[in-house]
């Protein structure tokens, strides 16, 4: 059977009636609009990557204190998912009771942000109250604490730390996908 | 395409692997993408050819940059072209002047065609 055949028409136009281009000058002066937004758009995403809007850079790195200074906290406010970050706990003397430190981690770090690590490694952790209490031998303050996190998902998720006998620290982390 | 397009392309989709892959270094996950990026080129091919206007925005449109011995310098401009460009592609036919020219044409491929002046036509 033949392949369906049909005449040919001039669909193309033309230039000066000699030469078929099919040009559009107006569409691509609008493509040519709409590249310079795009490109503004591209740089204004830098910029608020390099200020760390994004995670990784100096708007996302915060540091809370607790009124007492028994636990000075470093972490990062916008993580990125599956990146490892790290989150620092400094305690004062008012943390340190008998050569040891408590801290109280509410489950979402493990859960949500995903620690991988504690160092250094707690002499004793225990499930309970709706989180993991650690427990690390300590000499004079001050001391720290440092967890490696690396959040599993995208998501705004809250932390609270506590040590004994001190306000509870919450704070809202948000993970960038 | 240039060298440094060439690098820029492969540069590109090394850094879009790592997000598009992640961990997942299953067969079925490498079959999975190989699906919907074939797919995809097959559905964009059709909508091109069903929509015009769509085949316009994915490959752009043909634009005459030179005409009857006049530059259109804002097409030259902003698409970046040079006169280098335009008698590297009438070196290209046989051609060694620019004045030789009738047309030059950046084609929605990107290469640059050019029309030999009528009297020069064989």
């Amino acid at each position: 059977m033949p392949s369906t055949t049909e005449p040919v028409e001039e669909s193309i136009e033309k230039v000066n009636d000699e030469i078929a281009v099919g040009s559009d000058l107006e569409f691509q002066r609008r493509w040519w609009r709409f590249e310079r937004v795009i490109w503004v758009v591209f740089g204004l995403l830098i910029l608020a990557d390099l200020l760390g809007f994004f995670g990784r850079g100096h708007f996302a790195k915060v540091r809370l204190r607790t009124s007492d200074g028994s636990m000075d906290v470093q972490y990062e406010r916008i993580e990125r998912s599956a990146t490892p970050s790290i989150l620092i706990v400094q305690f004062g003397p008012s943390a340190i009771h008998d050569g040891k430190v408590r801290l109280w981690a509410s489950e979402s770090i493990v859960k949500r942000l995903g620690a991988q690590r504690v160092i250094p490694e707690p002499s004793a952790s225990a499930i309970g109250d709706a989180g993991i209490s650690y427990t690390f031998p300590s000499g004079a303050a001050p001391a720290s604490a440092q967890f490696a996190l690396e959040p599993l998902a995208p998501g705004i998720y809250t932390l609270s730390l506590r040590v004994p006998g001190s306000e509870q620290m919450t704070m809202k982390i948000l993970v960038m996908p | 395409m240039t060298p440094f397009e060439f690098v820029l392309i492969f540069f590109i989709g090394g850094v879009t692997l790592t997000p598009m892959v992640g961990d997942d270094h299953s067969f079925t996950n490498a079959l999975c993408i190989i699906a919907t990026i074939a797919l995809t080129h097959n559905f964009v091919a059709w909508a091109k050819h069903r929509w015009p206007p769509f085949g316009r925005i994915v490959d752009g449109t043909p634009l005459v940059i030179l005409e009857k011995q006049k530059r259109h310098s804002e097409t030259m401009n902003k698409m970046s072209v040079q006169d280098v460009d335009i008698m590297a592609m009438a070196r290209d036919n046989g051609l060694t002047r620019l004045d030789q020219l009738d047309y030059a044409v950046l084609e929605r491929n990107g290469e640059i065609s050019v029309i030999r002046k009528s009297e020069q036509k064989d």
